[in-house]
């Protein structure tokens, strides 16, 4: 049954998908706790252009894909780090503008047309050692950073009008988020791609958010989660022969669907209780 | 972490810890709240009263140092700590007792350092402090009104705040506690803290040092036996102040905010 995993290009995919769920369960929990899924979802899109430009002057996809969604962190996530509201608009403007320059440079400036689809839904087969790499790196960064910056994130986050009075002066640590999401972003297009990084991102943490009541089993279900989904989706895309990161994609949602039901339902049935509980 | 700080003041000695003079707030050109001059000193108690949208959030919001003046002075000898008006996004944070407590340590320590065992002693023991040391590993959105808000004071008191803000703190708690948490606002006051309290209840300020009634300007600011007259509060609470036949005489009511919202 699980003779899929025999080929190397499967054994890649699985390699980096488990790589890369350390880094999206770890800062999936902080993206969905500081309400930044839009700008993560914004920021993975804003890198399209970025390989483009990459693939068609021949520099490194991953510079150029961080490029881009480093200038996207700088200016649009810092308005949505704030939680001030207004800046929803301006990340759709910017993630509609972004995704049309890309596509325009593609088909147009590079004609290179038929690498379009790879970037925007990944190429999760194709893998190689690089991607890895990059994915390992980000993993690393994000654990370190999750030890270091946790509590400041989580204090800004509970009560942003005190974090001056808390000692969290300078903006700095909320920047270091912005970026790691950017880098993650970057480091998850190679697997599925720009618009479905979120699957990744966000996704598994908002399924496991309706689970744990802490940050660190938070944390740690995310990432279990995250590579779960991650290995099945890619192991069902094979067996089906359907695209790795759609597959992935719709697996997360299906599973966030079923759990948020499941909870739904268990409320339902304590509220029946209850009700009996009563009458009696 | 509390070997550390500085010894606090006594009662009433020293120089002020907040001085406003003729302080104008806004958040952008058009002041929200002008012409505030009071002073806070350490052990004393200031009621802040308003109506909603009288400035009281906005003044708490300058002396968090999250708005700047836009005209007159405003000086902080140390930095305040807060208790603020509890919001919905806050109840589901997945955050203990303890966690909260735990964040009043940020400031004391240098960015790279996580939480030791210094700090978690001290988060223990403001806890312990506030009566709440045994539900320290308690969500903080399952605690109730009242004990979040001594959670809120555990921080400040680990944060070592000789300034301490409360934004209506006593707002949809029940009687006891109250009268728990006034009873530890005194407290405060008693070991040198300077402490703001924004609030509706006429009444309970007058127990207070100082009354500083806003209404989108400085009515007035003094004890509240001299303060709280007839005419300071109609300008304070404008058509919200109604007078009630009352055997003997007549009485004053203000009437209850219609609305919750936050007055910035």
């Amino acid at each position: 049954m699980f003779e899929a995993f025999d080929y190397p290009f499967m054994q890649r995919a699985l390699v980096e998908l488990l790589v890369l769920s350390i880094a999206a369960g770890t800062l999936g929990t902080w993206i969905v706790l500081r309400g930044l899924a839009f700008y993560s979802h914004g920021v993975a899109a804003a890198a399209f252009p970025g390989l483009v430009l990459a693939d068609g002057l021949g520099f490194s996809a991953a510079l150029g894909a961080f490029g881009v969604a480093l200038l996207f962190a700088l200016t649009v996530g810092r308005l949505a780090a704030r939680e001030e509201g207004g800046h929803d608009a301006l990340t759709a403007l910017v993630l509609v503008a972004a995704l049309a320059i890309g596509v325009v440079l593609a088909s147009d400036v590079f004609e290179s047309g038929a690498n379009v689809e790879t970037l925007l839904f990944g190429s999760l087969l194709a893998i190689g050692a690089d991607d890895i790499r990059l994915a390992a790196l980000v993993s690393a960064l994000a654990l370190l950073a999750t030890f270091v910056l946790g509590q400041r994130w989580l204090a800004a986050g509970f009560d942003p009008g005190a974090a001056r009075s808390l000692g969290i002066r300078s903006p700095v640590a909320d920047l270091v988020l912005l970026a790691l999401i950017a880098l993650a972003a970057v480091a998850t297009l190679s697997a599925v791609g720009a618009l479905l990084a979120t699957a990744l991102l966000v996704v598994p943490a908002a399924t496991t958010r309706l689970l744990t009541r802490r940050l660190l089993p938070w944390h740690l279900a995310t990432v279990a989660l995250a590579a779960a989904e991650g290995t099945a989706g890619l192991w069902l895309s094979f067996e089906t022969n359907a695209p790795p990161g759609a597959t992935i994609a719709v697996i997360a949602g299906g599973g966030f669907a079923l759990v948020a039901l499941g909870r739904a339902a268990a409320a339902g049935l304590t509220h029946l209780r209850a009700r009996k509980v009563v009458a009696a | 972490m509390s070997d550390a700080s500085p010894p606090i003041a006594p009662p009433g000695a020293g120089a002020a810890l907040v001085t406003a003079a003729d302080l104008a707030v806004g958040y952008s050109a058009a002041p929200v709240l002008t012409g505030v001059s009071f002073a806070l000193h350490a052990g004393e108690r200031i009621g802040v009263l308003g109506p909603n949208g009288g400035g009281k959030t906005t003044l708490f919001r300058a002396l968090l140092d999250e708005l700047r003046p836009l005209a007159g002075e405003l000086r902080l000898a140390v930095r305040a700590g807060t208790v603020p008006q509890t919001e919905r996004s806050r109840l589901d944070f997945p955050v203990s007792a303890l966690d909260v407590a735990l964040m009043g340590t940020i400031a004391g320590r240098p960015w790279w350092r996580r939480p030791g065992r210094a700090e978690r002693a001290a988060a223990h023991a403001a806890l312990r402090r506030v009566g709440l040391d045994a539900l320290a590993e308690r969500s903080f959105g399952e605690l109730s009104g009242g004990q979040r808000q001594r959670v809120l004071v555990a921080r400040a008191l680990v944060q070592d705040a000789r300034i301490v803000l409360l934004d209506e703190p006593f707002t949809g708690l029940d009687n006891v506690s109250a009268q728990r948490l006034e009873q530890l606002l005194d407290e405060l006051a008693a070991e040198g803290r300077g402490v703001l309290i924004a609030t509706h209840d006429v009444d309970q300020a007058r127990a207070w040092d100082q009354v500083l009634c806003l209404n989108r300007r400085q009515v007035a600011f003094g004890p509240p036996a001299q303060t709280l007259t007839l005419d300071v509060l109609a300008a304070t609470y404008g058509r919200s102040i109604v007078t009630l036949p009352q055997d003997g005489g007549e009485r004053l009511a203000i009437l209850p905010p219609h609305h919750h919202d936050h007055d910035h």
